[in-house]
């Protein structure tokens, strides 16, 4: 495990240099994102399809507070990931008595619910213009309308999102969910109860997503519509595959390959998101174990060639 | 006294009546086989036994406290766990993880849950290995479950009930689908454990059920039939018109 | 009425492929588009109506075949995913060929202006889609109850392995099923065109409602789907009325509060 940390904080420390500080800080809000789908998706099996309702809430409740009550980086924080969690316990606890097709819908109806109640309440949210102003108080004498001292803020706060979760991926709750995943009914046979600990899968995934959309919410000084809509709660989904579902690690490396091609693509051609549809599609069809699997898959079909 | 009883157990569904007041009593430390031809209704009381199904009516009774209607994951805190006919387990996880979940489960405490890495919960690591050991696939423990043969399955199955600690187990025809070999070793394995647990067996195999129960229970279309050491079972009339009538042992 | 239809073709698709179809919403918003486009070049409303929806099931069964057929074996997260990414890639062609900005579709000659019933005007080409969505309601229902075809439809939802053991090819069921259900999307959306205006939005706006309609009425419970539908559709149009702006929140607040009550839905066996 040791390896794979230097190489994170040495990406962490490389990226500003590759891209804006700005993009850079994008890419590792979009992880920590990705890595509470994960727990859902790769690690518990359940495909949600609503993501951006906890991460949406989140950025809309942390930002309101911040732009109209001043309150401080560690409390907006801490009302992010609460926001998320609550919000995901709600949804949650409707949707875990059902499973598959069912389980997918019911998260994109009520991300839609959650999405329409952000469009009427214009006075609030802003409606489709969004909720302007956010701004990115100062801690401890660090202003952080500086960029690259904001990326260090955010890139610190991945690292310590990482961690948490490869902790909790490592524990016996890590090992419980994926239990579930493989064999729900022996699961539960053994002794777990099964709703309420999906429940505690999305509760977490869920606080991942909420300290992803205040953090988002300060990079961009806005809180946009798209982000608590079906295309964020894609993206992610879309973001994590590519990385690979199967590891840890996946969602990371899917978002920076996202994000980066999502924020080049967007600069060249408005109508973009086509081919971000062709992008996904072609996954879906040919990569779909993502880069992580593509990339043992090489690393396999390498060492057997060197043995022939 | 016995350590876990029924007391007119039914279970309807609609118009079926799968298990028809069944009143059984499995004494401390005995293996006590249930038999009977196939849709007798054998698997449906162990459903009923382990909290899948809810009774229609009747009672369940452990250690001289009612369990009825208690859910399917609380059952193996209490202290029964089972094993299934058609094997059931962790495909993609190790051997050893196999057990590991099942030993955690009823572990003591689970404090750590969400926090500690799994390798530094020593007990239940040591169940899980002592369950392996148990059923004789402590070598294989690092191999996945999809990767080994049906017949190590079905060791597996069993090792899971065993990593759970339990008082009762409850097999369901652990020699399910096992060439005569397996089957030989499953049911050395199976007396191995006499003694040690107070097992509730099913299975077809007659020469198994005769070599290895204390006493037997014979079911026919949800209802108890006859009961009795395997001598008496043998010489019993009705137990003959159900099988030899029908359906060959 | 629309909402029947939409759940019915939805209900269709999940029932027999078991995925839920991410570019239903797309779907109905081609079928729209594609109205606008058939008048424009025909100048005949009718043929339109006609051309519209065939024109989405030809789309419908050209992606059941080219793509969602390849990813039975990967999974129905794949081909779900899959309807996903088309749905991004319909609504940016949409934008493409017909432009961002909404366009507005006026209804043809005969169905303008209103009908005086008593005690409101009532437009009539509303009238119009309503009883129109209700015959083909109606029609696909028969279809699926009374002809052979349907009935191998609905046993497809029931039980595919056993209709393919039948000896009927279920590659071929799969397509259809989509294509039928494409085509529902389509004609709703056609229907739609000159009520609400067309928008590349609105594929996505009545996703959400179909995927509503579906989980209260039943997956692949086709009579649940026209039921849930209608129930939907008067409760929006009776909150509309009170409270414009809250009405499609209604919809899926009253989804989520039916769901906590009854997590099969209203009608859902499954």
């Amino acid at each position: 495990m040791k390896k794979e940390t230097w190489i994170l904080v040495g990406a962490v420390i490389v990226l500003p240099l590759l891209v804006r500080p700005a993009i850079a800080a994008e890419i590792w809000i979009f992880a920590m994102f990705g890595l509470g789908l994960n727990l859902l998706l790769g690690y518990t099996g359940m495909l949600s399809f609503g993501q951006s309702t906890f991460f949406g809430s989140a950025a809309y409740v942390a930002g309101w507070l911040l732009k109209n009550y001043g309150i401080n980086v560690f409390f907006a924080l801490g009302i992010g990931v609460g926001v998320g969690a609550l919000s995901a316990a709600l949804v949650g606890y409707l949707c875990v008595q059902r499973s598959g097709l069912y389980f997918i819908m019911l998260t994109f109806a009520l991300n839609q619910l959650f999405f329409f109640t952000a469009y009427q309440w214009t006075s609030v949210t802003g409606g489709e213009d969004g909720m302007p102003g956010i701004p990115r108080p100062a801690l401890w004498g660090l202003d952080f309308s500086n960029p690259m001292l904001f990326y260090g803020f955010v890139s610190i706060l991945f690292l310590i999102s990482l961690w948490a979760m490869k902790r909790i991926v490592e524990s016996p709750l890590g090992k419980i969910l994926v239990a579930i995943r493989e064999n729900e009914v022996r699961a539960e046979a053994v002794g777990y109860n099964v709703p309420r600990f999906k429940l505690a899968a999305f509760v977490i995934g869920g606080a991942f997503s909420g300290l992803a959309g205040v953090l988002y919410a300060m990079l961009f000084g806005i809180v946009p519509l798209e982000a608590i809509g079906f295309v964020t709660s894609g993206n992610v989904v879309f973001a994590t595959l590519i990385g690979g579902s199967g590891s840890l690690y996946g969602p990371v490396i899917g978002s920076v390959v996202f994000i980066w091609l999502s924020e080049s693509m967007s600069t060249v051609w408005a109508r973009w998101p086509l081919l971000l549809g062709v992008a996904f599609v072609i996954v879906v069809l040919f990569f779909r174990g993502g880069v992580v699997e593509a990339w043992s898959r090489f690393w396999t079909w390498r060492s057997s060639r060197q043995r022939a | 006294m016995a350590l876990l009883e029924t007391k007119s157990l039914s279970k309807s569904f609609g118009a079926l009546t799968a298990v028809n007041g069944v009143s059984l009593a499995f004494q401390a430390g005995t293996l006590h086989s249930i038999i009977g031809p196939n849709g007798a209704g054998k698997t449906t009381l162990f459903n009923l036994l382990t909290g899948t199904f809810a009774p229609t009516s009747g009672k369940i009774i452990f250690e001289q406290e009612e369990i009825t209607g208690t859910p399917a994951h609380g059952v193996a805190h209490l202290g029964l766990a089972r094993s299934y006919q058609r094997t059931t387990v962790f495909p993609a996880f190790s051997l050893l993880d196999n057990v590991w979940v099942s030993s955690f489960a009823t572990n003591k405490s689970w404090q750590g849950l969400a926090w500690r890495k799994t390798d530094r919960f020593p007990e239940v690591t040591e169940r899980a290995r002592q369950a392996l050991t148990d059923v004789g696939l402590i070598d294989k423990q690092h191999h996945l479950a999809r990767e080994i043969s049906h017949g190590e399955q079905r060791q597996l199955e069993l090792a899971i009930a065993l990593a759970a600690a339990p008082r009762v187990l409850l097999l369901d025809e652990p020699a399910a689908g096992l060439s005569p070999d397996e089957t030989r070793k499953m049911v050395a394995l199976v007396r191995t454990l006499k003694g040690r647990y107070t097992i509730v067996l099913i299975e077809h195999k007659m020469d198994i059920i005769m070599s290895v129960s204390d006493r037997i229970s014979v079911m026919h279309f949800g209802s108890l039939i006859a009961e009795g050491t395997p001598e008496e079972i043998q010489r019993n009339p009705e137990v003959r018109r159900a099988y030899l009538g029908g359906v060959a042992a | 009425m629309l909402y029947a239809l939409m759940g019915l073709g939805l209900s269709l698709i999940a029932g027999i492929l078991n995925i839920p179809n991410f570019a239903h919403g797309a779907l109905f918003a081609v079928g729209a588009y594609f109205l606008v486009s058939v008048v424009g070049a025909l100048g005949n409303f009718w043929l339109g109506l006609l051309l519209a929806p065939i024109g989405v099931a030809l789309l419908g069964l050209l992606i059941e075949y080219a793509g969602i057929r390849r990813l039975y074996a990967a999974g129905h997260d794949y081909q779900l995913l899959f309807t996903f990414g088309l749905a991004l890639i319909l609504g940016e062609v949409i934008i493409l060929v017909w432009g961002p900005v909404g366009i507005s579709h006026l209804p043809p000659a005969i169905l303008r202006g209103g009908v005086d019933l008593g005690f409101t005007f009532y437009p009539k080409y509303r009238l119009f889609v309503m009883v129109m969505a209700g015959l083909l309601v109606l029609a696909t229902w028969l279809f699926l109850e009374k002809t052979r075809y349907g009935a191998i439809m609905r046993a497809g939802i029931e039980n595919k392995e056993m209709v393919s053991l039948l000896g009927i090819d279920i590659h071929w069921l799969f397509t259809v099923a989509f294509a039928v259900g494409a085509g529902l999307a389509g004609i709703a959306g056609a229907l739609t065109a000159p009520i609400r205006g067309l928008s590349p939005q609105m594929g996505v706006d009545m996703l959400g409602i179909a995927f509503v309609v579906v989980a209260l009425g039943g997956l692949g419970n086709l009579l649940g789907a026209i039921a849930a539908g209608l129930l939907i559709g008067i409760a929006q149009a009776v909150v509309a009325g009170y409270w414009t702006e809250a009405s499609t929140v209604v919809i899926f607040a009253v989804m989520a509060a039916v769901l906590l009550v009854r997590p099969q839905g209203l009608f859902g066996i499954r």
